[in-house]
């Protein structure tokens, strides 16, 4: 893995801002988020080609090769933009997990595909309850003559339907192990959820005696999913971090220019005040989230409490900033057109997507041997 | 000039050492911490800070003329970085001095020969003779007024929030000056002489139950002409360079528990409480706890991030957030003890110090939350200054102060 330097990082953070400032304005993710897809394939490919579809994946295999500092730095901008694509899923989650794994010969032919953006991974960890937790997987594995059969239902699964291939975890004899499934396999059923946020693709998956090929691991199964999902907490982190201070930038320039009673409603304390708060909200979650990625790219023991810390911090941050943001526009915010609302349904989809506020809280309690 | 601007860094960490080395006896360092006074300073150290400043490393960044060494700010830097080294006090005392610095700034030629060789030597006791019963929030308010009268100023007012006010020689006191133009027009800066028959000090008692500070009340008190800083009715410009001194060796203000029960080092003390009291499984209390101990570690984060920011030469908005973060966790923190604790924080007394802690710091919140601009003023200049929106309309900014409207009856 290579680290940045701060120039570096900045420059390959201005860079993706300047892609998206145009390439995902509110026109782009209004169309973007009607399609069946729920992605524009141009800007997918033109994020491929920038590095950032295969931003943590080794350059070894295809990647850029860079790590959780890089990530999460690229994601505040993704955050801010309300970025249409399936790169928490593929490039970080599923590309994350494949890593942890560290099976050389599925990576070889599958993380290249995955960093060029020509093939989209999922990965399908949890049932229906969605807990995330190792008890919570739902899919078995059974032994065939020739391989591996699938059988059960995965949900959550992030942008599942575009998925060419699926990773899937999957109880087998007593033990954890995860699987690779052609997405267009006999057997597998791939159905979309009707998602609250219209920017993000959900969707259960189905298996019935689906052909499965075990993917090999160098650390224990749920270690690896751990790893992986810790990795996408961070990047969850740095979008949602993102994506509030973005969020607070257009409530202060509109607080500044609406004007009411003769006065700049900006200039009224009941909204000066909301506005200061929020600060230290929005402020507190970037701190958290870039602590987070540092954290998990020295590595050692203190990943649990940082990674915890900055997924509660950062999915509070963001729900209170984008309810604040509607509260404090007024009339205007509570319009399907008014752009307000497509951040706080992000926000409150970023606040479950791998477990909620309070089990990370539980979780950052652990961490501290309690 | 400056005698040292040829010296190397090298030559000048050399030369305080060396001094230290001569001069910083053990016998020293064990005389002073073994005399500290709760107000003012002990003799002891009178006497090592009459060393520093005769060696000229009480204020080094200063000119010769007024004990200094013209040095650097980064040459400076290696000066304090060395007596900190050796756990001397006395140096830095361009950059930490706010007495010293004000009158240096803003005073005249008479007091400044007068007084600044004193205050570096902590001869002389200070204290800030600013907030008013009727002048809070609102500083420009005050009603405390100045007359001349030939040679001298002649003081009647209130002051309050004045801590070492008994033992001090001197107050930094803004009076009115003038009434007929606008509140921050008006208002001059002085030295004001404590010991004398016009001021009387009284201890105020606090909703800790605790004496810090006191009331003053000032009573046809003497200035001297010469104990005016600044141009008279300039006394609002020359309190933002003390306040700013003020605020750059601001340390954090607030206080811990006061009972004295054992308070683990190495874990959270919210952790060992609700282990204390067996309500560690609570989840309710679990999430407010984590909340509790988050709400200190992000304020941490924020500060390094700041710094970091600073070091790298862009400037930060998340300094000015600190104040804010600390009421909130202060607050929390206190009101998880509370629930914590259930019905014990009923008790109070020697014998029931989880309950004293608990009760105390619920009320001791309110120091940070109000004192040195209130949590309210504090999100106004986040507003107004870090995020830019206009200011509210502010109906006694023009007018006479004599017809802004007040609580007191016009004098």
């Amino acid at each position: 893995m290579n680290t940045l330097s701060h120039e570096e990082r900045t420059a390959l953070r201005d860079s993706v801002q300047r892609l998206l400032r145009d390439a995902s304005d509110e026109q782009a993710v209004r169309a973007t988020m009607e399609t069946d897809s729920g992605y524009d394939p141009g800007l997918w490919q033109q994020l491929a080609d920038m590095g950032v579809v295969g931003l943590i994946i080794d350059e070894a295999f295809g990647g850029s090769g860079v790590g959780p500092l890089e990530l999460e730095a690229v994601m505040e901008e993704v955050g801010a933009a309300l970025l249409c694509s399936p790169l928490l899923g593929s490039g970080v989650l599923s590309a994350g997990l494949l890593q942890a794994l560290g099976d050389d010969e599925a990576n070889t032919r599958l993380l290249p595909g995955i960093a060029s953006g020509e093939r989209i991974a999922a990965a399908v960890l949890t049932g229906d309850g969605g807990c995330w937790t190792q008890a919570g997987v739902s899919v078995i594995a059974v032994a065939v003559d020739d391989g591996w059969q699938l059988q059960g239902d995965g949900s959550f699964v992030l942008h599942g339907q575009n998925a060419d291939v699926l990773l899937v975890a999957a109880n087998v004899e007593g033990e954890l192990g995860v699987f690779e499934v052609a997405a267009d396999a006999d057997g597998v059923s791939n159905t979309s959820l009707p998602t609250f946020d219209h920017t993000l693709r959900l969707a259960k998956v189905g298996f019935s005696a689906a052909p499965a090929r075990r993917l090999q691991a160098t650390q224990p199964v749920w270690q690896a999913v751990r790893e992986a999902l810790d990795l996408t907490l961070v990047a969850l982190a740095g979008e949602q971090a993102g994506a509030a201070q973005h969020c607070l930038n257009f409530t202060v320039e509109y607080a500044k220019t609406r004007i009411q009673f003769g006065r700049a409603i900006g200039s009224f304390q009941a909204i000066k005040h909301m506005a200061a708060d929020l600060l230290l909200e929005t402020e507190s979650a970037v701190s958290a989230a870039r602590h987070a990625a540092a954290r998990l790219a020295a590595g050692g023991d203190q990943v649990d409490e940082a990674v915890s810390l900055a997924a509660f911090a950062c999915a509070d941050a963001f729900v209170t900033t984008t309810a604040t943001s509607i509260q404090m526009h007024g009339g205007i915010a509570f319009t399907w057109e008014h752009l307000a609302h497509l951040y706080l349904r992000r926000a409150r989809a970023d606040a479950q997507l791998f477990g909620n506020s309070d089990q990370h809280r539980e979780r950052y309690l652990s961490a501290m041997g309690v | 000039m400056s005698r040292a601007s040829n010296l190397s860094d090298t030559d000048l960490r050399a030369e305080v050492r060396a001094w230290l080395a001569a001069n910083w006896t053990q016998d020293k360092a064990q005389a002073i911490k073994q005399s500290q006074a709760v107000w003012g300073a002990s003799d002891a150290l009178k006497a090592w800070l009459g060393e520093v400043v005769e060696a000229r490393w009480a204020a080094p960044r200063w000119p010769e003329q007024w004990f200094g060494r013209g040095l650097s700010n980064d040459q400076g830097k290696i000066v304090e970085r060395e007596f900190a080294a050796a756990g001397a006090p006395g140096t830095g005392q361009c950059r930490t001095n706010m007495w010293a610095n004000t009158l240096l700034a803003r005073g005249q030629p008479a007091l400044q020969e007068k007084l600044i060789g004193p205050l570096l030597r902590n001869e002389v006791n200070m204290c800030l003779l600013y907030s008013e019963p009727g002048a809070g929030s609102d500083l420009a308010g005050i009603r405390t007024r100045a007359d001349r009268d030939g040679d001298h100023y002649v003081v009647n007012g209130q002051k309050v929030w004045t801590s070492g006010a008994a033992i001090a020689d001197y107050g930094m006191l803004i009076a009115r000056t003038d009434w007929d133009v606008p509140k921050h027009l008006g208002i001059s800066f002085f030295f004001c002489p404590m010991k004398q028959d016009g001021i009387e000090v009284r201890p105020l008692r606090q909703v800790t139950n605790e004496s810090h500070f006191n009331e003053v009340f000032i009573t046809d008190a003497v200035v001297p002409a010469e104990n005016l800083l600044g141009d008279l009715n300039t006394g609002w410009k020359v309190l933002q360079t003390a306040l700013a001194y003020e605020r750059s060796i601001m340390g954090e203000g607030a206080r811990g528990a006061r009972s004295g029960a054992q308070e683990s080092k190495t874990e959270e003390v919210l952790i060992q409480l609700a282990r204390e009291a067996g309500v560690l499984d609570d989840s309710v209390l679990r999430q407010d706890i984590a909340q509790a101990i988050a709400y200190k570690k992000l304020n941490a984060l924020n500060t390094a991030r700041a710094k970091a920011d600073m070091a790298q030469g862009t400037s930060s908005s998340v300094m000015s957030l600190g104040k804010l973060a600390m009421s909130r966790i202060l607050h929390e923190e206190a009101r998880v003890r509370t629930a914590i604790l259930g019905a014990d924080s009923l008790l109070e007394g020697g014998d029931y110090p989880r309950a004293e802690d608990a009760n105390f710091l619920t009320l001791n919140a309110y120091f940070t939350s109000i004192g040195g601009g209130t949590d309210q003023i504090q999100r106004n200049i986040i507003g107004e200054r870090v995020l830019g929106l206009p200011k509210e309309p502010e109906v006694d900014k023009t007018i006479a102060f004599r017809d802004v409207r007040t609580n007191v009856q016009p004098t």
